[in-house]
Parts: structure tokens; C-alpha cells; sequence
């Protein structure tokens, strides 16, 4: 059977993907030109005028300790984002495909924080955590832990952590929770014959088989935490205190809208889009040639 | 090696399926034990039980006189063969063998050369590296025979483990298995729903519907003597013919459908006027009168078949189906009629509402 359509007009197959490309071309090349372009010049605050400095916006990013520093943060909260975000909804997925009773209600309600917006996620979080009236701070000075995370950058490291981690937990966990559900049961039983324990068949069948579901996530993670993440902190800490919590895209952020410097702002985009790249091609390259059993 | 007792072995499953009732049946140390019967009869389930991966709802099951119904599955000193074959994807052929070597904790030493000793009994030497998914059906198959031969248990499950192959590959295979088990001189527990593999491998046949054991026998006992009209229709192919007759009243003979009178030549073990059914198989039957028994087929279609000839038809004047094997290449018109015999020790007699067997004196 032939499976490919075949358009009788020569000119419909493009009229079908024209909407597609002009979206794309509008709304993402466009400005991605733009930053680009931006990045190469210095511009007054009002952009009366504009002078062309070549790498000068670059060079300057990578001598300022600040940029360096905020590559560090950013390294530290991506990767404790995915690692927590990751290996807690793997608990609860392990969890929920054994629960036989009212599965679909566990779900759905591991399903819920997904919904929430991610700035209302950080003001959750942010009340929670708050130093005067917040309940877990409350309950953290009764075990003598003194929070604060107005003061102590990296207890707001850690909230912002924590927040992001949280509403990546549902994502993460639909998909361990598909993973699990593929692998065959009589694998698992035929470990158990096997004289394998259950600890020692989730790390010698069930982890190994679901090493696709993990990679994947652990890129999706990676880029949620780099870049999905603005909102949240601008939210809660603002970047702050003296730029503990100040990650790469807040960083792009504030220099442009409130430090008016938008050829620094550009630069700073356009190594970020890159980072995004390489990732892609990271997941591309690995993710889609690793063998799906 | 080990004897496998089982009583009164049931199992409900959660929602009220009531899949296996009241299974008794002691299991000899080195026995081959077949479980047949169709689809959905509990078969998978007692083996699952035997196996420690269903729990068992009641009755007791013992390896070797120690009752093991709470042991966990590793704990039984068993190995089981699957369906799918459940060959663990991300490891290798050696791999998948060593898996459970590993957890015993064995020396290495050791291990390979029982793995060493397996890939040579198996012919699986030159796939010892390869991943279970670069590998054919049949290979598979011998992989998962392997990984269950390496852990040298006391008793060997299968379930259904051929039915994946074509039916040359699974001639093959049956012969290879019967090898092996005459080798291993192990306990082997063999589920299928194909009597041709019952019949050919078992030293015993456990016969089952309905989740209730049938009958347990030889494949013999049970060819010859079948316990119920179940029994006798599952056995052989083409199956046995069952006809419905009313019993005279001289109890000395059989009214069929279609005026056909069968005699017995003695008392009928039922009383005048009772409904009981005759059964006689197809190879029974000879094209001429020279047995007591005198019937004839109303022919329908033939199967050619090389070596013989079944044709299939109906009682002549009736809508009982009967078919009678032939030997050599015979052939028939449709609506032609044949006069067929068979001798009265080729009768089974069945209780016509129980299905029961009933023994009568000619037997
Ligand atoms: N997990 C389960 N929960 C509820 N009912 C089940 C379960 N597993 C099996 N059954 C039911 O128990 C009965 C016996 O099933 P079993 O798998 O033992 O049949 P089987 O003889 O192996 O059949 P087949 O030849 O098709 O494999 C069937 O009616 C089946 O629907
Ligand atoms: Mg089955």
C-alpha cells in the first residue's frame, strides 16, 4: 500500500505548511535575528541610536565575574531541579503502578501541580517558605533551623529549587509512570524466579529499561530549569539576595529591563539560545537513537 | 530434582473469578507432567501458583514434603520458562543467563562454566554476546531453555514455551525438549493447549476445563480410556465421534438418531430409556462390515491428507456429525454414502447427562 500522499497540485503541499513555517519564521527566527543583530551593538536606553561595538558585548559578559558566577548558579540549580524533580516522581510513579485500588485518582491528583501557572508556583512556595508567616518555615525553626531566604542566599537557592523541582514533579512522573507500564510483567517476574529482591530488580531490570524515559527527562528537565524557569524567580527572590538565585535567563532579564543595557541583555540571549541548541542536539543525537525496547 | 504434591489447590481471583478448584495430583521426582485443556481453563494459573507468582487461595503445595505456599517465587528453588520468553532486553544472551547465578551468589568460576555447559547443550555458544533482540524465535526460545537449565532447580515450569514457533521449528523443539528432559532427569511441568504436544511429551497428562481437573493419566490411559465426553473430544484428532442414543429396553441395545441400532451383545450400564451417548474414533472405523458394530456416513467433505483420508459427514439419515479416517488417498462425492464397523471393544459409552464414562462389560 502506498503511504505517501500524493498531491495532485504542486502548490498545495505548500499552502498546507505555509501557516507552519510563517509562525515560525515570525515569532521565532524574527527575534532571534533581532537579539542577534542587537548583540553586536550598544544602544542608548530610549534606542535613539546605536553604535556598532562587534564582540565587545561578549567580551565584556565572559570578564564579569557576576556573568561568570551566574553560570555556576545556574549549573547548580538546572542540575538539583532535575535530579530532585526527577528521582521524587520516580518514587511516586514506582508507588502509584502498584497501587491497584483508585489508581486513576492517584494520578490525577499527581497530575494537578502541572496545571499551575509558574509564578504561582513560586508565590506558593514563597508563602510557605516565608520567614514571618510561612508554615514551613515555622516548622523549620521548631527543629532549630533558622530560615530566611531574604538574607541567606543559599537557603534561596534552595527555594527556588525546591519550587521549580515541584511543579516539574507531574511532568516527570506521567512519564516514568508510561515507562513503568511498558515493561512486560513477566520480565519482572521472571527477575523474581531469579532470585532477585525487589530492591535488586528495580536496579538491575526496571532502571535499565527505563533508561530512554530517563534520558529524555533529564534533558527536558535540563531545559525546563535553564530556561522555563524566569518566572518563578521573579516571583520569589528576584534574582536575590545579591544574586544568589540570579540564573542565566533572569540575569537576561534584568539587564535589559532594568539595567536598560539591551546589548548585553542581546549577547546574553544569544548564548543562551546556543546552550539550547547544543542541548537539542544533545537529545536529538542520543535520545532518538537509543534502542526503545 | 524433587517430587511436587499437590492438594486440593485452588485459587480465586480478586473480583471473584474463580479460576482453579480443588487440583489434586502428586508429582513423581523426574515426572514430565503435561497440563492441556482450552483456553482460559486455569492452566496458566496453577503453574503461576507452582511458581510462587500468583498467591494460592487454598489447598497446600509442597516441593520435596516442604509445604512452600508462602515462599517467595526465588525462594522455591524453581525456573520457569514463559510464553513471551521475558529474555531481559538490555542484557546479553550470557547476561541473561547469569542473572540469576549472580543473585545465588555463586563463584565465577563456576558460572561460566555452567553457562559454558548450557550454550553447548543448546547450541547457543556463537550467540553468547548478543542481545535477545538480535536473535531468531527459536533462539530465543533455547535462551530462555538456558537460562533456565543454568540454575539447575528442582522443578522446571513451562508455559506454553512453543506456541511463539512455526510448526516445523516446533516439531523440532518438542524432540530437543524431550531430549533434554531424559538428560536432566528433572521434574518438568509443561502447560499447552495443543493435545499433539500433551501427547507426545508427557508421561502423564493432566486434562483440564473449567478450571477442574478432567482426568490425570498417561497419554494412553487417556486416549484409550476417556474419563468424560470432555476427555474424549479434546484427545486425538479429528476428534472422537459422540453420538446421543436412548437406551433400549432390554438395556441390550442403542437407538441412534437416523434408525440406527447399535447392539451390544450385553446389559447396558443404564436403565431402559435412559439417554447415553456412544463414542467411537474416527480411526476406529473400517469400510466394511466386519465388526459388530454397523453404522453408516453420509459423506460432506474429505480432507486429503497424503498418508490418509478424513471424511467428514454425518450419521446417514441424521444431523450427527461423524468423520472416519481412511487410510491412503480415498475419494468421495459429497452425499455418497459409506458403510462403515468397528468392534464393540472400540466403544466408549458416556453418561448423557453427566458426560461421565461408563464401563460396561465388553471392555
Ligand atoms: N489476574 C487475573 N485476574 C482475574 N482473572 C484472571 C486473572 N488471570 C487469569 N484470570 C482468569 O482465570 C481463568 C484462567 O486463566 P488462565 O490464564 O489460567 O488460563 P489458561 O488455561 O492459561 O488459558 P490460555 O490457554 O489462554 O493461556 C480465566 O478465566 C481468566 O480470565
Ligand atoms: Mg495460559
Amino acid at each position: 500500500m502506498q503511504k505517501r500522499v500524493v498531491f495532485r497540485s504542486r502548490l498545495l503541499p505548500y499552502l498546507l505548511v505555509l501557516p507552519q513555517i510563517a509562525i515560525t519564521l515570525i515569532f521565532f527566527f524574527w527575534p532571534a535575528y533581532q537579539a542577534l543583530e542587537s548583540s553586536f551593538f550598544i544602544e542608548d536606553a530610549f534606542g535613539f541610536s546605536r553604535q556598532w561595538v562587534a564582540m565587545q558585548n561578549y567580551v565584556e559578559l565572559f570578564e564579569d565575574p557576576s556573568y561568570l558566577r551566574s553560570f555556576k548558579t545556574t549549573l547548580i540549580f538546572g542540575v538539583s531541579v532535575a535530579v530532585m524533580a526527577m528521582s521524587i516522581s520516580l518514587g511516586l510513579a514506582v508507588a502509584a503502578n502498584r497501587v491497584v485500588k483508585a489508581a486513576t485518582g492517584y494520578r490525577t491528583m499527581l497530575i494537578w501541580p502541572y496545571a499551575v501557572a509558574p509564578a504561582l508556583a513560586g508565590v506558593i512556595w514563597y508563602f510557605l517558605m516565608n520567614p514571618s508567616l510561612g508554615i514551613v518555615a515555622y516548622w523549620l525553626k521548631n527543629v532549630g533551623v533558622d530560615w530566611n531566604h531574604y538574607l541567606n542566599g543559599d537557603q534561596a537557592l534552595l527555594l527556588v529549587i525546591v519550587a521549580a523541582a515541584w511543579k516539574q514533579v507531574s511532568y516527570n512522573f506521567l512519564f516514568f509512570l508510561a515507562g513503568l507500564q511498558s515493561i512486560p510483567k513477566s520480565l519482572i517476574e521472571a527477575a523474581a524466579i531469579d532470585r532477585a529482591g525487589p530492591v535488586r530488580r528495580f536496579w538491575t531490570i526496571v532502571f535499565p529499561l527505563l533508561t530512554p524515559t530517563t534520558f529524555f527527562l533529564l534533558v527536558v528537565n535540563l531545559v525546563y530549569a535553564f530556561f522555563d524557569t524566569f518566572a518563578l524567580v521573579h516571583a520569589t527572590t528576584e534574582g536575590g539576595p545579591v544574586d544568589a538565585t540570579s540564573i542565566l535567563v533572569f540575569r537576561v532579564y534584568n539587564t535589559g529591563f532594568i539595567g536598560q543595557d539591551y546589548g548585553s541583555s542581546a549577547a546574553q540571549s544569544v548564548i543562551l539560545m546556543g546552550l539550547v541548541i547544543m542541548m537539542t542536539f544533545v537529545q536529538f543525537r542520543f535520545v532518538e537513537r537509543k534502542v526503545q525496547y | 530434582m524433587a517430587t511436587l504434591s499437590i492438594n486440593s489447590l485452588g485459587k480465586v481471583y480478586p473480583g471473584g473469578v474463580t479460576a482453579v478448584s480443588d487440583v489434586n495430583v502428586d508429582i513423581a521426582d523426574g515426572e514430565f507432567i503435561v497440563l492441556v485443556g482450552p483456553s482460559g481453563c486455569g492452566k496458566s494459573t496453577i503453574l503461576r501458583m507452582i511458581a510462587g507468582l500468583e498467591g494460592i487461595t487454598s489447598g497446600d503445595l509442597q516441593i520435596d514434603d516442604r509445604r512452600v505456599n508462602d515462599l517467595e517465587p526465588g525462594e522455591r528453588d524453581i525456573a520457569m520458562v514463559f510464553q513471551n520468553y521475558a529474555l531481559y532486553p538490555h542484557m546479553s544472551v550470557r547476561g541473561n543467563m547469569e542473572y540469576g547465578l549472580k543473585n545465588e551468589g555463586l563463584p565465577k568460576a563456576q558460572i561460566a562454566e555452567r553457562i559454558a555447559e548450557a550454550a553447548r547443550t543448546l547450541r547457543l555458544e556463537e550467540f553468547l554476546d548478543r542481545k535477545p533482540a538480535n536473535l531468531s524465535g527459536g533462539q530465543r526460545q533455547r535462551v530462555a531453555m538456558g537460562r533456565a537449565i543454568v540454575r539447575d532447580p528442582k522443578v522446571f515450569l513451562f508455559d506454553e514455551p512453543l506456541s511463539n514457533l512455526d510448526a516445523k521449528l516446533r516439531t523440532q523443539l518438542r524432540a530437543e525438549l524431550k531430549a533434554l528432559h531424559k538428560r536432566l532427569g528433572a521434574t518438568f511441568v509443561y502447560v499447552t493447549h495443543d493435545q499433539v504436544e500433551a501427547m507426545s511429551l508427557a508421561d502423564r497428562i493432566i486434562i483440564m476445563s473449567n478450571g477442574k481437573v478432567e482426568q490425570i493419566g498417561t497419554p494412553m490411559d487417556l486416549y484409550l480410556r476417556p474419563a468424560s465426553r470432555f476427555v474424549a473430544d479434546f484427545i486425538g484428532s479429528p476428534s472422537m465421534n459422540v453420538l446421543d442414543g436412548t437406551v433400549s429396553s432390554d438395556r441390550r441395545s442403542l437407538q441412534l438418531n437416523g434408525s440406527h441400532q447399535i447392539d451390544f451383545g450385553a446389559e447396558l450400564p443404564a436403565a431402559a430409556g435412559n439417554q447415553i451417548a456412544i463414542g467411537i474414533r474416527p480411526e476406529h472405523l473400517h469400510q466394511n462390515t466386519a465388526g459388530e458394530t454397523r453404522i453408516e456416513l453420509s459423506v460432506g467433505f474429505i480432507e486429503q491428507l497424503g498418508a490418509d483420508t478424513v471424511v467428514h459427514g454425518t450419521l446417514a439419515g441424521s444431523q450427527s456429525p461423524l468423520a472416519v479416517r481412511l487410510n491412503g488417498v480415498q475419494a468421495r462425492d459429497s452425499g455418497d454414502s459409506i458403510a462403515l464397523s468397528c468392534g464393540r471393544d472400540q466403544i466408549h459409552l458416556f453418561d448423557g447427562t453427566t458426560g461421565q464414562r461408563l464401563n460396561w462389560d465388553n471392555q
